[in-house]
Formats: C-alpha cells, structure tokens, sequence
C-alpha cells in the first residue's frame, strides 16, 4: 500500500517533511513552507549584503558632515566650477590651429560632461540602432543574415582597448584615419584630432548601438503582424504606417535600449581610461566615473572621501532614475514573453535598385566603423603596429606568447575562477529569484522582481566604492576584508553586476513550464524540493545552462569592481584589471598589445559562448536584451 | 477510499468569490459530480479538495481527519488537470511512475503495478512514448493512469474529456464509468456539461456563483430542481411567472399574466404560499398532444419548428407567452397552425421566484 498519510499524527509529520502550520489564536493562520522561506531569504540577505547596506552606507556617508546630517557635500560639489561649469574655459570643438582641427569637446565641469557625453552616446546610439534594426526587421536583401553576423562585431568586449585603438586611429599624425583621407585622398581639409570628450562619446557609441539595435529589434519581431495589417486595411502605408502603428508599439523596447545606453556611458571607464592610456588628454579625465575611479585609487589604503560618496551618490541617483522609467516599460515578468521573439511571421519586403543601394552603402559603413575597435584591437594584438607607425609593418604572435607569462597567466588564472564561482552564485540566487517572482507573485517577490534586474542599471564603480566603505568597515579582518583578500568580495561583486542575465534566462524557461506540471508532481506525493528536482529543473536545464553561459562571459569582461577592487592585492587582480593597468600605466612599451592579446582571447570565449548558446542550446544569446 | 467532507469552505480571490460557505458530503465510493457554468469555482473547490489552494475559511475532512492544513503531496489524492499536465520529459512509463517512486515502492513492483493500470486503461504497448507522441485520449488516459497507480483515496477529475472531440468525450465516458464501478474509488468529477453529469454520477452538486445550489441524484435534479437557476441550467424549459392563487390536494394554482395553470411545488419545504410569488418549469418533453380532465391546457399556434433527428423542438405562441415543446418526429406539426396542447398538473414544478 502505497504511503498513507493523513492520520492524527500528521501534523508531526508535517513537521518532517518541511511545512507546518502557524497559528496564533485564530486570528493570524498562515502555512510556512521551507521552500517558500527560503527560496525568499536566501537571495533577500544576498542583495541586502551586496545592494541594500553598502549603497545605504554611501547614502548616508555622503549626508554627514563631521557627523551631522548635512548637504555640505552636495552644495559643495554644485558650486565648484570643476564639477558644474556653465560657461566652459578649456577645450577644443572644431578649432583649427595649424594644419589641425581638434575636436575634444567643452569642458562644462565633470557632471554637466558626463551628461552631455551620456546624451550624445545616447542620441548616437539610437541613430545607428534605429536605422539598422528597422532595415533588418522589415527588409529583405541578399547578404542580410552575413551583416546579421557582422552585426555582433560591435558587441564584442574589448575593455580599454577600444578607445585606444581609437586614439590610435584619430592621432593627428600617425593615425590611419587622417593619414588615408588627409595625407592620401585629400579629402579632408584638416588633419582631424578625436580625442576627450568627443573621443569617449564616439567610442561608447560605437560599442553601445547595438544594445538599442537589439532591443527594437525584438520589440519589433514582436509585433503582431495582424496588427499592421490591420492598419493597412485601414488606409495607413509607409511612412505613416511606420508613425502611426508600429513605432509606437516598439517604443517600449527602444526606450528601454536608450536608457541602459545612457546609463552605460555614464558608468563607463573603458573608453576614458583607453584615451587617456593612449594620449593623456585632459579633457579625457574630465567624467565621473573616471573621477570616482581616480579618488578610489588614491583613497586605496586610506578612506573614501565623504566628496567621492556623494559624487557617486550623485551618479547613482541618475541610474535609478534611469532604471525607474525602464521598470515603467519592461520587466522580469514580461521579458519573458518579449524573448520569444520571431514568433509571428515578420513582415519582410524585398528591395532592389537605388534603395538597396542605401542600404549597402549605410550597413556597410555601420559595420566598418562600428567594428573599428575590434578590427584594431585584432591587429593591435598580433602585429607590430603599437610600436607607432601607421600602419602595421610585420606580424607577430609575440603578444600572444605574452599571455603565458606568469603575471598574465595568473590573471587570466584569476578571472576564470572568479567567473566560474560567480556564475554558480548568480544562477542560485538567479533560479531563486525568478521562481519566486514566476510562482509565488507576493510582496516579497515583486521585490525581488526589482531586485534581479536592477544590478544592471547600478554603476559599477559606485558599487565599488559602497563595497569598499561597507566591507572594510563592518566586515575588517575578514574573509570579505577586501584589504586583506579582495577576490571573495570580487567574486560576490561579479554575481551581483551579472545577476539579472541569470535570472532573465532562468525566468523565461520557468514561464515555458505550466505550473500544472508541479502541481501535479505535488499531488503525486512530491514535496516541493522533490518537484524542484524532479520536474522543474529538468525541464529549464538549457535555460539554466543558457544563462550560465551568458554570465560568465559577462563576468570575465566585467571592469568597473575588477579595475578597483581588484587593484587592491596585485596577485588578484583579473584580466580587466590587467588590461587596464597595461593600457593606462602603460609600463613597457608595447604593452597595449598584451592588453589587446587579452581582449582577443576575452572576444574568442564570447564567440564560442554565442556559438554554443545559438546552436548546441538553441537559446536565444540575449546580449543586453532588455 | 475516504468519505470526503468540505464545511462551510470560503475562498476568494481578490474580489472574486471562487467559493462561497460550500458544505459537501461526499460518501466513500461514490462518483461525484460537480456542475456549474464557467468561472463558477468548480476547479477551485477540486483543487481546495487536493490541497492545491488554500482555504480562507472552513474545513476539508477525510473521513473525519481534518486535512485543512495539510499539503497536497501528503494528502494522498489522485487528480486528472484538465490540460492533463503530463510531464513532457518524461515517458508514459515514467509519467505512470512517478508517484510510485517518490513512495519508494520496490522497482519490480513498480514495474507491475505500472503494467496493470496501463491495461487497466487500455495502453499497453505505449511505455517508452513521450506525451507529445500519443493523441489527446491517449493522452488523457496516462493522466487518468498516473494518478490511479498510487490507489489515491480519492480521484480528482477536473473536465477530463473537455479537451477531446465529441465522439471520443462519449467512449471515454462509458469508460471512465466502468473503470470507477470496477475500482470503487471515490470520485469527484468536476465539469460544465450537463449530459457528461447526468450520466455518469451517483449525484450531482450544481453550483453557481461560488455557492452549491442543490445536491441530489441526477433523477432529481432534473425533475424536482430546488432553484431556478438549477432548473433552467439543466435541460431546456419553459418558465412563467406567477403569483399563488390557490392550493388545493397538494396543487397550486398559479396565475401567470394572462393565464392560469395548476403545478406543484417542487419541495414542500420551500415555504410557497398562497400570494407567493413563483416560477413554474415547464419541460418541453412533458406536453402532449391529447388532453385529459385534470391537465393544463393551452390554445396558441405554432411558430416554429426545428428538426433535431429523433425529435422535433416546437416553439408554440400562446397568448403573450411562448411555450418550448418537444415532440417525437414522427408526430407532423405544421407551422403558423393552430395547436391544442396539455400538460399534466405533476409535470408542473413550482419554485419560489426571487426577482434578481
Ligand atoms: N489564482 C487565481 N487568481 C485569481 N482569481 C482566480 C484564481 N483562480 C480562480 N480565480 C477566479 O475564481 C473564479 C472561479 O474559478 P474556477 O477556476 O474555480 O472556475 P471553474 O468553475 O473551474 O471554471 P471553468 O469551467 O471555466 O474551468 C473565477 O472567477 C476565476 O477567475
Ligand atoms: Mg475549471
């Protein structure tokens, strides 16, 4: 006979089997399950350590002046010419000395420059993303699925680099650039110097066009062609039909890809520290992020100044707002149904003649400059080219021999187990997270909803910063001590910044399963771990795997904690933070290169992972599909 | 087998009253049927029963054991979801399995005890298939035999031939009739179609609105409905409306607008007076064409007639009513023709009337 279970003892045994039953006087009766309890707590004290006490701590440090509640900081910040400047001094916007046209920007003090650099990237980004994403989405052409391909070019990582292989490019003397249309072609009428402000801008354009190319894409693949038919039935064609019907349907996607660009750019340190590695320039240093990165590094033994908590305090406020009005278009819940995309029968038009021309004429030059960084960063690696001629005069597989150097190889020894541990971390509290918010939709798990998705908006050197007042003051001599070891704090630093790609994936398979599916395992007999095991986690496997993929990757590029946490102790420092310190410091000539090298093997597992993901897992590989 | 009890349940859901105070005693054995219009909380009771949802107030009994608080894995029911849930990574063997395994039962048992509920629901041969390999009785009937294989005390069916055509609903029926007769398992059928109800069940819930309206046989919630909403969700009928004008022998007379006829009330603990104000369910079956002293007899003519193989439906004005009438096809009625018509006094059922 099969087990029998309800007796007078049940309750007892209940109790074993991991639920029981509350009651207090009637009044308040309400079942606790281990499972609920903990699938709930365990990811809640993981972002309550990681998120809410550090990012509370620079709140509240940045509010104190000599230990009184104050503005102090903020005032003094907005007064100081540095930071806000309406009528800007120094730098150069189409000035022409010699034979020269510099173009570095205006320097209206270092939060006024991030914002304009944040807008422009942003305005840029959404040029590129728009037009490209609509062509491909709607038209239909010979070659369409290799600039699909190519497409991705931008999208791979290389930290630093970029922007030096830009500086390199625009160098008013030896860069290719004016050397082909100035020296060449005379087609220019200056030698062009891209640099500063305008450098950055251009550089996180150029890496960040295809977040927005990505996310209309999908909104638009998601558009119910019944709908546009509908409006055409109705009278509505071409231009009008795109106003009318289907942008506004995709709005929601593009939006979301505008703000995380905005966001991005305000938090980046890769383009400032490469043009900065490769010339120096001023105006360069003159953003935020570069700026908090540049006080972390000297406040590295000492404390943070209370100056640097409200900065970031500043720069954080902007992300949230940023994250607030994505949250108002999309979330966890309905990526979900937005990632199955391609569901429908797009509508493709084919094309010919002088509009297929145009829309050679535009991807071609799109994935030209837009995979300059890369291309350069290939040629960088495996050629003589850093040395400073032009053009690169003999190949050489010496940067790569590089790699095997101990310090090297100890940094990439470094990023694959951090990585490889993060990603662990980041799935549990991941699967945690999204099945809670998947199966249980209380309170606590619309929190968690935010929670899993807003690392992606909370910039990395402000985390740093908070980590760093957190853990040496409430965790001093500990394993989390960064100033003792930083690598445990890195690796929950990368679990945290990575987590939302885990939880995304892991969600959408949890929306592919019925909840009948458990239910019925649950009737079966099956306590809830059991069902976890025996039902769920087989059917989700190659979401989990899928989400895995994508975390590591995104680990073993990350480099806001890894470039500041992670100079704390020289032997564990990852490769970003390897990269950053031979493109910066630049101590051995020809260093860049190694740098480079590096970025090529980061590059190499990003392409592999998005093989595998797209081919062996058959999951869509969401780079930041929001 | 257990004899499952449900006291003065409550549930809501948000605003919504899934179930509203539902007392049932369902008796050990019994095939027991749960009817009611969609979105009634039919699938919410069944799933209060598996433990499956939680109550708001009141209490679920097995055999006198209160199971309010206990989960659903230790509850020990069998339940068929209505979109069958079969777990797709899994084999029919497996599927059929499962239950088996987590009980810890001996491998060679489960292997034999696996054989025979798929004989018992004709499968044999079908082990090493997947859900996505069998068609939807097939499918149907792997739910039906995961969950008799634990000997669950009792079976939960949620519309389990809702999604079937119609020809395979009535085999399957037959079938799931004698598989209970044979098993003697206590049943708790939940469904919206009435034919589905009225043959299968040892008795009948009918609810609405979140509330149980009536329990009885299917016999008697057919003829002797306790509600209105009972009377005209089963079957087809006529309802006039009325005030008691007098009572005589058991009879009431009732005086509907513009006519007078004579019925009886369907229970006589309903309280009907004279000047009560009542409904009477005319079925259309009960009409005759030949008229005796004591019936109800109508004058109206024919308005229309529609053909549904054995039977006619007739549609008969009279006077500012319209009477639904059934009659054998072989009987000619002709359309826009006068008819003379009879119903007998005990075919009247008379129900109070509340005005909604
Ligand atoms: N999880 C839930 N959340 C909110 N409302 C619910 C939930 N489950 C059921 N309801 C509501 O409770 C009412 C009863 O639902 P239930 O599923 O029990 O109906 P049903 O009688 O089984 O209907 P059907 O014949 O359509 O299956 C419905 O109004 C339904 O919308
Ligand atoms: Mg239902």
């Amino acid at each position: 006979m099969p087990a029998p279970l309800v007796d007078e003892n049940s309750l007892i045994f209940c109790f074993s089997t991991n639920y029981f039953v509350v009651r207090m006087d009637g009044l308040w009766r309400k079942h606790i399950d281990l499972f609920l309890l903990i699938s709930h707590v365990i990811p809640l004290i993981f972002f309550a350590f990681l998120f809410i006490f550090p990012l509370s701590l620079l709140l509240s440090s940045s509010f104190l002046y000599y230990g009184k509640p104050s503005l102090y900081w903020f005032s003094s910040i907005f007064s100081d010419t540095y930071f806000v400047n309406f009528n800007p001094r120094t730098g150069y916007l189409f000035d022409v000395y010699g034979d020269t046209m510099y173009i570095w920007g205006l320097d209206y003090g270092i939060i006024l420059n991030t914002l304009i650099v944040a807008l422009t990237t942003m305005i840029l980004s959404t040029v590129m993303g728009l037009i490209s994403a609509f062509i491909l989405a709607r038209y239909d052409f010979p070659g369409k699925n290799l600039f699909r391909v190519l497409l991705y070019t931008p999208m791979l990582a290389t930290p630093f680099v970029n922007a030096y292989v830009l500086g390199k490019l625009f160098h008013p003397t030896s860069g290719l650039i004016n050397y082909i249309f100035y020296d060449l072609l005379h087609i220019l009428p200056y030698r062009i110097d891209l640099n500063g402000l305008v450098g950055i801008s251009i550089a996180q354009s150029l890496s960040y066009f295809p977040i927005v190319y990505l996310n209309f894409q999908a909104s638009l693949l998601n558009i119910d062609p019944s709908l546009e038919e509908q409006a055409e039935n109705l009278g509505a064609k071409g231009f009008s039909l795109f106003r009318r019907v289907t942008f506004p349907l995709a709005l929601p996607g593009l939006t979301a890809g505008m703000i995380i660009t905005f966001i991005f750019s305000m938090e980046d340190l890769s383009a400032p520290i490469g043009f900065i590695g490769y010339s120096g320039n001023p105006l360069a240093k003159k953003v935020m992020s570069y700026y908090i990165f540049q006080s972390f590094s000297e406040a590295m033994r000492g404390v943070i100044t209370p100056e640097t908590s409200a900065l970031s305090v500043i720069l954080l406020s902007i992300s949230i707002i940023g994250f607030i009005l994505i949250k108002r278009y999309v979330s966890l819940k309905t990526y979900a149904s937005l990632s199955r995309g391609g569901r429908w029968n797009p509508r493709v038009r084919r094309i010919s003649g002088f509009k297929l021309l145009i829309v050679y004429v535009f991807l071609v030059v799109l994935v030209l400059v837009g995979s300059m960084p890369q291309v350069g960063t290939v040629i960088l690696a495996s050629t003589d080219w850093v040395l400073g001629g032009v053009t690169p005069k003999s190949f050489s597989l010496e940067y790569f021999y590089r790699l095997l150097h101990p310090s090297v190889s100890r940094a990439i020894s470094n990023s694959v187990i951090y990585s490889s541990i993060a990603v662990l971390i980041a799935v549990l509290i991941g699967a945690s997270s999204a099945y809670c918010v998947a199966r249980f939709k209380g309170f606590l798990a619309s929190i968690l909803d935010i929670l899993s998705t807003i690392p992606i908006a909370i910039p990395g050197i402000v985390l740093a910063v908070g980590y760093f007042m957190f853990f040496t003051s409430f965790f001093r001599w500990t394993l989390l001590d960064p100033l003792i070891d930083p690598a445990p704090l890195l690796i929950l630093a990368y679990s945290f910044r990575r987590l939302p790609f885990a939880a995304r994936s892991i969600f959408a398979g949890l929306q592919q399963v019925h909840v009948s599916l458990e239910e019925a395992a649950m009737n079966l007999g099956a306590n809830r771990f059991q069902t976890l095991f025996r039902i769920v986690l087989p059917l989700i496997l190659m979401n989990i795997f899928g989400g895995a993929i994508l975390t590591f990757v995104y680990c073993m590029s990350e480099s806001s904690t890894s470039v500041t946490l992670g100079a704390l102790r020289w032997d564990r420092g990852p490769i970003t933070f390897y990269i950053n310190q031979v493109v910066y410091g630049s101590i051995v000539v020809g260093a860049a290169s190694v740098g480079a090298a590096l970025c090529v093997l980061l590059m190499t597992i990003q392409i592999l992972a998005i093989i595998i993901s797209n081919y062996v897992l058959k999951q869509r590989f969401a780079i930041y599909g929001f | 087998m257990v004899r499952v009890k449900l006291e003065n349940v409550c549930k809501k859901f948000g605003n919504v009253v899934a179930a509203d105070n539902v007392c049932l005693d369902i008796f050990e054995g019994e095939f027991f049927t749960i009817l009611g219009p969609s979105g009634c909380g039919k699938t919410t009771t069944l799933r209060i029963i598996a433990g499956l949802e939680r109550v708001d107030s009141g209490k679920v009994l097995f055999d006198d054991v209160d199971v309010t608080n206990i989960p659903p894995y230790l509850r020990n029911t069998g339940m068929v979801f209505q979109n069958y849930a079969l777990w797709p990574h899994m084999t029919v063997f497996d599927n059929v399995a499962f239950g088996l395994k987590i009980r810890k039962v001996s491998r060679d048992e489960i292997r034999r005890r696996v054989k025979e509920v798929l004989e018992l629901v004709k499968l044999s041969g079908l082990e090493n298939r997947y859900p996505h390999q069998l068609s939807g009785g097939q499918q149907q009937r792997v739910a039906l035999a995961r969950a008799l294989v634990i000997e669950p005390k009792v079976l939960l069916l949620d519309e389990p031939l809702s999604n079937l055509d119609a020809k395979l609903r009535v085999e399957m029926r037959s079938e799931l009739k004698s598989l209970q007769r044979k098993l003697k398992i206590t049943t708790i059928y939940v469904t919206h179609d009435q034919d589905e109800a009225l043959t299968l069940s040892d008795r009948v819930a009918i609810m609405n609105n979140g509330r149980i309206l009536q329990v009885s046989t299917p016999i008697d919630i057919y003829n002797k409905p306790r509600d209105l909403f009972v009377a005209s969700f089963i079957g087809k009928c006529t309802i006039l409306t009325g005030v008691v004008q007098n009572r005589s022998d058991g009879y009431l007379e009732v005086k509907c607008d513009d006519m007078t006829l004579w019925g009886v009330p369907a229970y006589e603990d309903l309280n009907i007076t004279v000047g009560s104000r009542v409904a009477c369910i005319l079925r259309p079956e009960n009409f005759k064409l030949e008229v005796s002293a004591s019936d109800n007899v109508f004058d109206g003519y024919v308005k229309h007639v529609s053909f549904y193989g054995s039977r006619n439906e007739v549609k008969v004005a009279v006077r500012s009513s319209e009477l639904i009438i059934s009659f054998d096809s072989s009987v000619n009625i002709d359309v826009n023709k006068p008819i003379k018509i009879a119903i007998p006094r005990d075919k009247v059922i008379i129900l109070p009337y509340h005005a909604t």
